[in-house]
């Protein structure tokens, strides 16, 4: 079987705007490939509340950056959202709902959040793009 | 549904018998949830009720979300009028997000505009 395989990186501040260009660009991966429209949504679903995490809980102080690559093979993709900052500390003024990792889980295959010996937090999810049961 | 092309969005606010309805087209996130806010905050200073238009809205999420719970929430105390519409025509992560969140069942939608502006006029 052929093993196709690409990889995406994109650096963006650690600002609201940034996230739905993450989304785009993951859908843009995406979008030259034979993967069900539905999982397309899903995936894209998934990395903004990765992202709206890392924008709203990484910097409290403003600035900073996220990195974001995706790459995919063998029907399965795999993106990685990197901060710099603090970790995913709670916040009491956070605009979101705390369902964001609860939502990730619910659509990767699996997920894990690591904290990088030189500081921040990664998110890496792991998702199929063969179909909904994927 | 308006075949708006991706990236592009829109927040427009109509007064339908003393109703305001807020249409939300296209995505939304977290960088149109303050405007998504303010303008709902603005129509609950003035109108008897308040719809939500979902019906063109291609993608939300959960900062967005957590408006339309705000609004419900504020709404449901100034005793005003509230639905949202969720059709069949709203995006598919629209109707995933309720879904995997559950609140589905917390929200108050409605499957049309029509139905969400009726639902906000009679309290």
């Amino acid at each position: 079987m052929e093993t196709v395989s690409e990889r995406v990186e994109i650096e963006i501040a650690a600002a609201a705007p940034g996230v739905p260009l993450v989304r785009h660009a993951i859908r843009g991966l995406l979008s030259g490939l034979d993967v069900p429209d539905d999982v397309i949504a899903d995936i894209a679903l998934a990395v903004t509340e990765a992202c709206t995490n890392a924008v709203v809980h990484a910097y409290p102080n403003g600035g900073g950056t996220i990195n974001v690559t995706a790459s995919h093979a063998d029907g399965h993709l795999e993106v990685a959202v990197r901060d710099h900052g603090g970790g995913i500390a709670p916040r009491v003024d956070t605009p979101g709902l705390g369902v964001g990792l609860p939502v990730i889980a619910a659509i990767a295959r699996s997920v894990e959040i690591g904290s990088p010996h030189d500081g921040g937090t990664e998110v890496r999810m792991h998702f199929g793009l063969g179909g909904a049961a994927g | 549904m308006a075949n708006l092309p991706s990236m592009m969005n829109a927040i427009d606010v109509e007064r339908v018998d003393g109703i305001d309805v807020v249409t939300l087209r296209g995505e939304h996130d977290l960088s149109t949830a303050t405007d998504v806010s303010r303008r709902i905050a603005l129509a609950l200073e003035s109108a008897s009720g308040l719809a939500i238009d979902l019906s063109e809205t291609t993608f939300i999420d959960s900062a967005v979300l957590r408006v339309l719970i705000t609004a419900q929430e504020r709404a449901n105390e100034q005793g005003a009028g509230f639905a949202i519409a969720v059709a069949d025509s709203s995006g598919h992560g629209v109707h995933r997000l309720l879904t995997l969140t559950g609140l589905d069942s917390k929200l108050s939608t409605q499957p049309s505009r029509a139905d969400a502006i009726a639902a906000a006029s009679a309290p």
